[in-house]
Order: structure tokens, then C-alpha cells, then sequence
């Protein structure tokens, strides 16, 4: 049996709140995600799907249950510097250029910094020419993408991403859809993306897993069948379209009422 | 029991040094005129209320006199100031300037300048008091949104009404923080200006306790002083929060 | 670096208004028109330049300026070791800004007789400076470090960084914005410790020689003394200024 890349057994995750009370942010999740899958989470605000990741990205521990990256406790994968994580925010040092922030991973580490790594990863991402560059002279797009290529420094085990384009207009998550499709293709790491965009989820993932909320659940675990690599026009198939309609009626379930 | 816990973990700073300090006066045997017991300075209060309780009413009196009409002249300049875009321009470079200078050096000045009373006094906590304000209050008005007065115009308010309900609401908070910044300069500034010329005053016994080598009695007019300024304060703070309850 | 119309308008207005300062400041002092106890900025000027008088503002300067720095530096970096000690011990926080509070709401006059009774004379000017100095920076430190946000602080953790990585690459540089604004507001802080602890009887300096001039009516003497401390920490502080606005520019 193949090792899991991501796995989490009978995993729940409460908070207690200032109040006094519990808050249930996860109620006995099982997941399994495979080596070199991509895989979305979905689902509304408040559904838990950032804390999966944030137990996977070792910042929050389960209140029961185990979570398990390659086997290892993600605290571990985290200290051995085998992370990579792109959040909504994209917390890039704001006295550092770009090249500097994509070569963060390398200095927390201890290790010696590699300049055709980063000088790669930025063309990678697109940002050529910009390495001197400061975040606040970047749209923010662009500031996006640095992020992601720094989670990808190190060649991490894993690639999770929290809503890395929810802070970005229509038309330019359109566009870094495309990008992260074509980034991704490269090294094909497993990757955990969580969003509430249906469009972004059927677009860039192997599986979409749906949850709904308060307490977190798992709904639906989709295999999307498209093959790779995927073009922009896939959108329009009819099979798209199709996915799309049955994950909105999954996401909110008033609607399949007649 | 974890509210004794709460107590200790935040004032074992003040109490250590307090036992510090008793430790190394009995075990060095310190004569008092070097330095005295707490026991001793804690005696001294009790035993002569009156006098510090007269002195530092008297300090108390011009702080709050002196910020009174500091804070005021500071709040009718910077309006001045805001209505006129050739006195803000010339002003404010000055008010900045003044504000940013050791106040205190001018105390000797205004002291020769005004005379050796508490008038003066009571005007260089003024003056302490009034740099800060215009500055503070100023750029808080300047920060108004660009459109509401013209806004304010456009619905037909009388000025009087636009003073109310525009410049009043933001002008005030930043009124308060203004004293909130102001107030324990205005403390040191009145018991400084009696150190140096006063007759009465905490800042006076101080320099007449010194003079005679009393330092149980100077070290006293040290707590009461402390007191005192954080007598100021917490009015200052209750103030703030009632303006701000009624104007936020 | 271009300056826009409005920049330079405000610019040439500030420029006048000092400039009318100085100008009615001669004017009543010409005309004495505050009475004898106002000079003319001229008379101020002349007596300080006064070859006569140099080695006593030479050594009055050296001695005043001498306890700023030293007040200065020592309060900079005891307000950043005690505020690393709370971020390192966040146990002994509430303790540290109680206790930093309480030293900071005795006025500093009230903390005089401390400092003439344990140390010579000659040492409360940069003492009292210095201590004027370490609250405004313990302060700016304490809330520099927090400066850092959640997700920075997220992606530290995640990249799997130790205590010290994420202090060094991170809270510290996150930090300097702040600290540096009070630095530059630490120094009138520095200047008033100084001469206030000179009052309390040191031997030499600026402020010694302000309430002397004071008392013995030695009134060209008077302002210039206080002219000198004035400008010196002007100056200073228009520094830092450019100091602050080059950090804000790089780290912000």
C-alpha cells in the first residue's frame, strides 16, 4: 500500500471560545490524499476547510483523531522544513525584495541560500525581471505568485494552499488559475488547495472534497475526470458544467429543494 | 488563591524593589540623611498630613489650571489655524517645532520674563500644554474627510450647525487624547517651576526638604508627587472615556 | 526627489512663519518691548559667539551633551533588553509593564533624591535621561514586536522556524518602524533628564548654567543657554526624523 501523502483518521478539532463555550470547528473528518494528487477543499465560510489545512501545515493540533503527512506528524515535516504554504494573505517580508522572500525557506532552514533555485522558481511563476523588486510595488497578483513560489522553495512533500486567490478580482484569478496549472504540472506535488470558488476547485483539481458546516463535514468526495493538462476551454464542456451545478447544489442544499 | 497568584505576578517588580531597598538601608546601616528606610519616609507622611496634603492640593491646583489653559488656547488656535490655510501653513511648522523642544528649558526664561509667581507657574504648564494640543488637535481636523464639508454646504447647515455636528465630533476625541498626552508633562512642569522659583508647592518642599538635608521628607514629597500625577491621569482617563462614550 | 506644488507651497509658508518668529522675537527684543528680561536674537547671537565666552559654553555643552548621550544610549538599550526579556519570558510580562509604568509615572523630579543619594552629583543628569529615555523605548519596542501579523508569523511556523530565526528575520525588522519613531521621540526626552538632573546640583553643564543666569539675572546669558539646548535638540531631532522616514521607507 502506498504511503498517504496527507491523512487524516477520525479527526475532530474544537476551540473553546472567550465565552467559555466549545466551538466545533471539525467533526470526525477522514481523509486520505495520495501522493501527487491535487486536491480541493470546498465548501462556505466557516466550514472548517482552513482548519484541515492548518492541522496539515502543523499550526493547529486535533482534538482527537491523527493527523498524518507521509506517515510523520506534520510537526515534524514542518520543523524538517518539508512545508510549503501560500495563504490568502501573502505574507511576503515587506523589507525584502523578491528574490530575498522567495529565498526565505532556505534561511529558516539554515541552509545555504541557492540562486538558480530561486532564480527558477521565480521564472517559474512568471516574475521574471522583477527580483529587485519590493511586495508593494506588485499588484496583487504578482504578490501571489511570489508567495507560491516561495512555498515551493525547498521542493517541499507538500503543497498547501489557503485561499491563495481569494483576495484577487475575477479576471486575474482566472488568470492564476492558468498559472497554478501550469506551476503545478512541473513538479505535480500533492497539493491541498482550499477555496469556495467551484470553478477553481473543478479546474485545478484531481478530487474535490465538500464540506458543510459548524460543525465540519465532510459531504461529497468527487473524482473529476478531465484530463491533463487542462485548458481553459474544458470550461465550457458540457461535462463542466454539469460538475459545476452538482457541487453548488451539494454546497447549499436549499437550493435542491423543489 | 489565584487571585493572590494575579497580584504577585504583576507587582513583584514594585514589591521587590521596595524590599530591596529596606534590605540595603538595615544591613548597610545607612545613615538617614543618605538614604532613608521606607519605614522612615512612610512615618513622615503620616505623621505631617497637613502640610502634604496643602502642597500638593497647591501643585494639584496649577496643573490643572495651567492644562485647563493650555488645552484651550491650543483647541481655539488650531481651529483658527483650520479655517485659514495661510495661518495653518504658517503655524503649524511652529507648533511642531515648539512641541518637539525640551518645554522645560523654557522655564527659567519665562520664570525671569513673568516673574517669580504662580501665575507663572501656572502659564508655563500652559505653554506645556498648549504646543502639543494645537499640533494634535490640528491634525486631527485636517484628517477630516475632504467631502463633508462641502457636504455639510450642499444639505444647507448654517455654520454654527456644521461647527456641531462636523468639526465638534472630530475635533473632540483628539481633544482628549491631546490632554491624555499632555497631562504628565503638566505635572512635572508645575512641580519643576516650583522647584526653581516657587514659594509653595510640592516642587518647593522638595528643594527646601533638600536644602536641609531632610531626605525622608524630600523622599515623601517624591511619593505624594507621584501620587499626585497619577491623580491627574486617572481624571484625565475618566474624562476621556466620558467624551468618548458621548462623542464616538 | 520631486516636490509637488503643494508640498513646496507648505514648505516656503512654514519657512515664512519661522522666519516671522525670529523676526518679532528681534523686534521685541529691540524695542524691549517685553522689558528687559527679552534680548534681541541678535544680542543672543553676539553673546554666544563671544570669543571670550567659548571655553564656558565649550565646557558647559560638553558636560550637558555628554549626559544626553550617554542618557540616550544607555535608556536605547535597556528599553530594548528589558522588552526582549518580555518577549522571550512572556511570563514576567505583566510584571515588566507594571513595574516599567510605575517607574515611568514618578515624575522624573520625584525621582531626583534617589539618584543624589546613591550616585555622585555629577551622574543624575545622564541617569535621569537615561531613564526618560528607556521608558519611550521599552514602550515602542513592547509594541514594535507585535507588529509582526498572523500570517507572517503563520508562515515562520509552517517553514518549520525556531525561536530565533523567526525573532531575527522576523519580530525584529517587523519592529524597526516602531522602535525608531521612538527614538526620535526620545530625544527632547533625553535633553529634559539632562538638564533636569544638572537643577539638582550637578557641577558643569547647560542647565546648571540656565538656572544660575536665571538667579543672578545674567539675562543674555539665559537665553543663550537655553537657545543652545533648544536648537541641539532641534536638530537632533529633525534627524532622526529623516532617519524614521528612510526606515518607513525600506521596512513598511
Amino acid at each position: 500500500m502506498t504511503e498517504a501523502a496527507i491523512r487524516l483518521d477520525r479527526v475532530s478539532k474544537s476551540f473553546a471560545l472567550d465565552n467559555g463555550k466549545q466551538l466545533t470547528a471539525l467533526s470526525e473528518i477522514d481523509l486520505t490524499i495520495g501522493k501527487g494528487e491535487f486536491v480541493a477543499l470546498l465548501g462556505p465560510s466557516g466550514c472548517g476547510k482552513s482548519t484541515i489545512l492548518r492541522l496539515a501545515a502543523a499550526l493547529e493540533t486535533p482534538s482527537t483523531g491523527r493527523v498524518s503527512i507521509e506517515g510523520r506528524e506534520p510537526q515534524s515535516l514542518s520543523k524538517a522544513h518539508r512545508l510549503g504554504v501560500a495563504f490568502q494573505d501573502h505574507a511576503l517580508l515587506p523589507w525584502l525584495d523578491i528574490f530575498a522572500n522567495v529565498a526565505l525557506p532556505f534561511q529558516v532552514a539554515g541552509r545555504k541560500v541557492d540562486p538558480s533555485r530561486v532564480n527558477e522558481l521565480i521564472a517559474l511563476v512568471g516574475l521574471e525581471g522583477f527580483e529587485k523588486a519590493r511586495s508593494r510595488q506588485l499588484s496583487g497578483g504578482m504578490r501571489q505568485r511570489a508567495s507560491i513560489a516561495r512555498a515551493l522553495a525547498l521542493q517541499p512533500n507538500v503543497l498547501l494552499l489557503d485561499e491563495p486567490f481569494g483576495a484577487l478580482d475575477a479576471v486575474t484569478r482566472r488568470q492564476m488559475n492558468l498559472e497554478l496549472q501550469r506551476i503545478w504540472s512541473a513538479q505535480q506535488i500533492t497539493t491541498l488547495l482550499v477555496t469556495h470558488s467551484v470553478d477553481e476547485a473543478l479546474f485545478l483539481a484531481d478530487r474535490v472534497i465538500v464540506m458543510s458546516g459548524r460543525p465540519g463535514r465532510i459531504i461529497r468526495d468527487i473524482k473529476i475526470p478531465f484530463a491533463r493538462p487542462r485548458l481553459p476551454s474544458v470550461m465550457r464542456e458540457p461535462g463542466f458544467h454539469a460538475l459545476v451545478d452538482e457541487l453548488t447544489m451539494a454546497l447549499e442544499p436549499e437550493l435542491a429543494a423543489p | 488563591m489565584s487571585s493572590v497568584k494575579t497580584f504577585f505576578s504583576r507587582y513583584w517588580g514594585i514589591i521587590g524593589i521596595l524590599v530591596l531597598w529596606q534590605a540595603w538601608v538595615s544591613i548597610s546601616g545607612l545613615n538617614a540623611i543618605v538614604l532613608p528606610s521606607p519605614l522612615s519616609v512612610v512615618s513622615d507622611l503620616a505623621a505631617n498630613p497637613g502640610i502634604y496634603a496643602s502642597s500638593a492640593g497647591k501643585t494639584f491646583l496649577v496643573a490643572v489650571l495651567g492644562l485647563t489653559f493650555g488645552l484651550l488656547a491650543g483647541i481655539v488656535l488650531a481651529l483658527a489655524a483650520w479655517t485659514s490655510r495661510l495661518l495653518n501653513g504658517l503655524l503649524t511648522p511652529l507648533g511642531l517645532i515648539f512641541s518637539s523642544i525640551p518645554v522645560v528649558a523654557l522655564i527659567p526664561i519665562l520664570a525671569r520674563l513673568l516673574g517669580y509667581d504662580i501665575r507663572t507657574e501656572i502659564a508655563i504648564v500652559a505653554i506645556a500644554a498648549f504646543f502639543p494640543t494645537f499640533v494634535f488637535v490640528g491634525a486631527g481636523l485636517q484628517s477630516l474627510p475632504a467631502g463633508s464639508d462641502d457636504l455639510f454646504k450642499v444639505l444647507g447647515s448654517s455654520p454654527w450647525q456644521r461647527f456641531l455636528r462636523l468639526v465638534m465630533p472630530a475635533a473632540v476625541p483628539n481633544m482628549m487624547v491631546a490632554l491624555r498626552l499632555t497631562a504628565p508633562e503638566a505635572v512635572l512642569a508645575a512641580i519643576l517651576a516650583e522647584l526653581l522659583m516657587g514659594t509653595s508647592g510640592l516642587g518647593y518642599m522638595f528643594r527646601e526638604a533638600a536644602g536641609r538635608f531632610a531626605m525622608e521628607r524630600a523622599f515623601g514629597t517624591s511619593i505624594i508627587a507621584t501620587i499626585t500625577a497619577v491623580i491627574v491621569f486617572g481624571l484625565v482617563m475618566a474624562a476621556e472615556r466620558r467624551v468618548d462614550a458621548h462623542w464616538k | 526627489m520631486i516636490l509637488r506644488s503643494e508640498a513646496m507651497h507648505r514648505l516656503v509658508l512654514g519657512a515664512v512663519g519661522v522666519g516671522l518668529f525670529l523676526f518679532i522675537w528681534q523686534l521685541v527684543g529691540t524695542y524691549r518691548l517685553a522689558g528687559m528680561t527679552w534680548p534681541p536674537l541678535s544680542d543672543v547671537l553676539i553673546f554666544i559667539s563671544d570669543p571670550a565666552r567659548q571655553t564656558l559654553f565649550v565646557r558647559a555643552m560638553g558636560a550637558s551633551f555628554t549626559s544626553v548621550a550617554i542618557g540616550y544610549v544607555l535608556g536605547i538599550f535597556c528599553g530594548v533588553a528589558v522588552a526582549m526579556l518580555g518577549q522571550v519570558l512572556p511570563v514576567a510580562r505583566p510584571g515588566l509593564d507594571r513595574l516599567v509604568a510605575v517607574i515611568h509615572a514618578v515624575p522624573l523630579v520625584a525621582l531626583a533624591p534617589i539618584f543624589m543619594v546613591l550616585a555622585n552629583r555629577d551622574l543624575t543628569p545622564p541617569a535621569i535621561s537615561a531613564l526618560g529615555v528607556f521608558y519611550m523605548i521599552y514602550v515602542a519596542t513592547t509594541s514594535g514586536l507585535k507588529a509582526a501579523t498572523h500570517s507572517h508569523r503563520d508562515v515562520f511556523s509552517a517553514l518549520g522556524a525556531n525561536a530565533a530565526t523567526r525573532f531575527f528575520r522576523l519580530e525584529l525588522p517587523a519592529a524597526l518602524p516602531a522602535l525608531v519613531s521612538g527614538m526620535k521621540l526620545a530625544i527632547p526626552v533625553a535633553f529634559i533628564g539632562a538638564i533636569v538632573g544638572e537643577w539638582f546640583g550637578a557641577s558643569r553643564g547647560l542647565g546648571l548654567l540656565m538656572v544660575s543666569a536665571m538667579q543672578n539675572f545674567q539675562i543674555p546669558l539665559l537665553w543663550s543657554a537655553v537657545l543652545i539646548v533648544t536648537t541641539a535638540s532641534l536638530a537632533l531631532f529633525g534627524l532622526m526624523s529623516l532617519v524614521e522616514r528612510l526606515i518607513y521607507g525600506r521596512f513598511r
